[in-house]
């Protein structure tokens, strides 16, 4: 068995999902883990999946991608490289970032290049608006994975930075807290 | 993954509604410290206690930062003093006292209790020396903090303790006359005090427990506040079993919190891990009381009738939803309600709906007791006795423990206003129902015999 990533783009409606592993059930393959999100109404998804060894991803790509256009999807298949390479393998503890303010444009662009400096991995965004009666109440949640080796003080000390910069109020707490206070 | 909703809730909790985590106090044992040599006494109990202590500052700082929790308070807590120093006469337990005071700036923490005595059933050499050292003690020193257990279910009530600490109490507060009596503030008299308390004036490390321990109180009566408020705007309707339910639920977390952070410093520090004290801990800043607690739940003001009876629900909630949360609870465990450290409770008790005797009666079913309780200078000591008792006998009958701490403030009458500043706040002068100067009952002394066990009603 080899692995593919598949990816799936397109106006969000229903029946993606059905189609999608319909079509890949019809050429022999397996889908071994998935994740996908809805971001206002564009649906994205992205498939891990098993295939019989001697399957062209060129070929599934390109069937895929006729019958499923009729659906307005966008299909982009890759061959997942035998051996994992991820470059971040550094042992780190999970932390999470929290950005609270009105959006602006660089937000996201500042505060990844800051992890990007440290050497900081990024493991999943998401923005949320608060609610409420505050237009401005926005929050950016970054879930980071910060290396043992970075200095914590000097991470915060930049994010102080960013703070000043985009009038913003960023907070750096290791997860463990939010788990403690959530979860039994 | 955790959700947005988690998230956001948390942060709100610590950044708009003061989640913190109000004390990590380390418990040293120091009876391995006893000499009859002053030097050397206070030689080796300096040695041992910045030792031990030196990084807890530095350690809380780091670990309250890396989860976003400020730390409030870093403290110590001792061996009682009264039976490590008990070969020392007053005068020299005054200079263990500077000893100890000297220790609390070497390691930068904000105070160090068990300058105690338990003298529940009667009172020792050392005792009596601790006790007669108690207001110099504390009117000399910035730090220090006593307390004596002068009563306990098991033993009743020690009654010429009781008329003894009435003079210690008065003594002290004459000593910082310039400060309202602050001396007074830093002194707690207890029956049932438990040996794990990691809040002041009233820790000390018992007799039981290990070389050195980590104890933490959690606070958060912002928290409990908003989230009755939340549970109120979205369900009006909301019974008070519902609102017993929210609390626990913000009890739970709140006391999570503490135990996680009290556990890493623990570690961090190599030493054992003790309890979390689940208190509900206020400070004199608006968001951040005990009292508007009250008023979320629909009383106008604490003190009015009811109160006694939320107070009871809000107790009993935090205590189920730490007990819940955490694996080792103890200490005070409950709702504290101290008149000046409380925005809210001084409020209600300057503008008369709060009384010494609703205070009083409010104590019964909460974790302390009359607590940072400002009252007229001229209160006779016999008269702060009398008070004592009462408190005591509550908590005695009770199987509780109850505390008073009284500032007989030097010069004030009823409604003037009293100033200790920080945590210990301000607030009003109670009055006192001194209608007799006199009280012949408190000076019987003796011992106030020990309750049945049975026959509870």
């Amino acid at each position: 068995m080899k692995k593919i990533i598949v990816s799936v783009l397109g106006h969000d409606r229903p029946g993606i999902l059905a189609a999608v592993s319909g079509a890949l059930l019809d050429n022999g393959c397996n889908i071994e883990n998935a994740s996908q999100t809805i971001l206002q109404s564009v649906f994205g998804s992205l498939l891990l999946v098993s295939t019989p060894e001697d399957l062209d991803t060129g070929q599934l790509e390109s069937r895929m991608s006729e019958s499923l256009c009729g659906m307005g999807l966008d299909i982009f298949i890759k061959e997942l490289p035998a051996a994992k390479t991820d470059g971040h393998s550094s042992p780190g503890e999970a932390f999470i970032i929290t950005a609270c303010g009105p959006d602006r444009p660089g937000l996201v662009s500042a505060i990844s290049r800051c992890m990007a400096n440290h050497g900081i991995n990024i493991t999943n965004l998401r923005a949320v608006f608060k609610g409420g009666d505050v237009p401005d109440d926005n929050v950016m949640i970054f879930d980071v994975d910060i290396p043992e080796a970075v200095d914590l003080a000097v991470l915060n000390h930049d994010l102080d930075e960013i703070t000043e910069r985009l009038q913003l109020t960023i907070n750096l707490q290791h997860r463990g807290i939010f788990n403690a206070m959530n979860r039994i | 993954m955790l959700s947005e909703k988690e998230i956001i809730a948390t942060l709100d909790m610590i950044k708009c509604e003061h989640l913190d985590l109000r004390t990590v106090t380390i418990g040293i044992n120091l009876f391995d410290c006893v000499s009859d040599d002053l030097q050397r006494f206070i030689g080796k109990l300096r040695n041992r206690i910045e030792s031990l202590a030196g990084n807890l500052v530095e350690t809380c700082n780091r670990i309250g930062g890396k989860y976003g929790i400020p730390v409030v308070n870093k403290r110590i807590s001792i061996s009682p003093m009264a039976a490590i120093g008990a070969s020392f006469n007053s005068g020299e337990l005054v200079r263990v006292a500077a000893a100890l005071d000297d220790c609390a700036r070497a390691t930068g923490i904000d105070f160090i209790g068990g300058f105690s005595a338990l003298v529940e059933k009667g009172m020792a050499t050392g005792d009596r020396a601790l006790i007669d050292a108690i207001p110099e003690a504390l009117a000399s020193t910035r730090h220090v903090c006593a307390s004596v257990n002068v009563a306990s279910t098991r033993a009743g009530i020690n009654m010429d303790a009781v008329l003894r600490m009435g003079h210690t109490v008065k003594r002290a507060a004459e000593l910082t006359a310039d400060a309202d009596g602050l001396a007074a503030a830093k002194l707690v008299v207890f029956a049932n005090i438990p040996q794990d308390i990691p809040f002041m004036a009233g820790a000390y490390l018992g007799i039981g427990e290990p070389d050195a321990v980590i104890n933490v109180g959690v606070s958060g009566p912002g928290v409990v506040k908003k989230a009755v408020d939340r549970l109120l705007e979205s369900e009006p309707n909301a019974d008070l079993g519902r609102i017993s339910e929210v609390i626990k639920q913000t009890a739970a977390r709140v006391t999570r919190a503490g135990e996680l952070i009290g556990k890493e410093v623990a570690e961090a520090l190599g030493i054992k891990f003790g309890v979390v004290d689940l208190s509900l801990a206020p400070t004199p800043t608006v968001g951040d009381s005990v009292g508007e607690i009250f008023q979320a739940m629909g009383l106008g003001s604490i003190g009015m009738p009811g109160s006694t009876a939320a107070l009871a629900l809000l107790n009993d909630a935090v205590k189920k939803g730490g007990a819940f949360a955490s694996s080792h609870v103890g200490g005070l465990s409950g709702a504290f309600i101290p008149v000046s450290e409380d925005l809210n409770i001084a409020t209600a008790a300057a503008s008369g709906l709060l009384s010494l005797e609703k205070l009083e009666a409010m104590t019964s079913v909460c974790s302390v007791g009359l607590d940072m309780v400002a009252l007229p200078g001229d209160t006779t000591a016999e008269m702060l006795a009398a008070i004592i008792a009462d408190e005591m006998a509550i908590g005695v009958i009770n199987k509780k423990t109850t505390a008073a701490r009284l500032i007989p403030a030097p010069g004030k009458k009823a409604g003037e206003r009293v100033y200790f500043g920080g945590l210990l706040g301000e607030g009003p002068v109670l009055a006192v129902n001194s209608g007799y100067r006199e009280n012949r009952f408190v000076r019987h002394g003796g011992r106030i015999p020990a309750p049945l066990q049975s026959l509870i009603n």
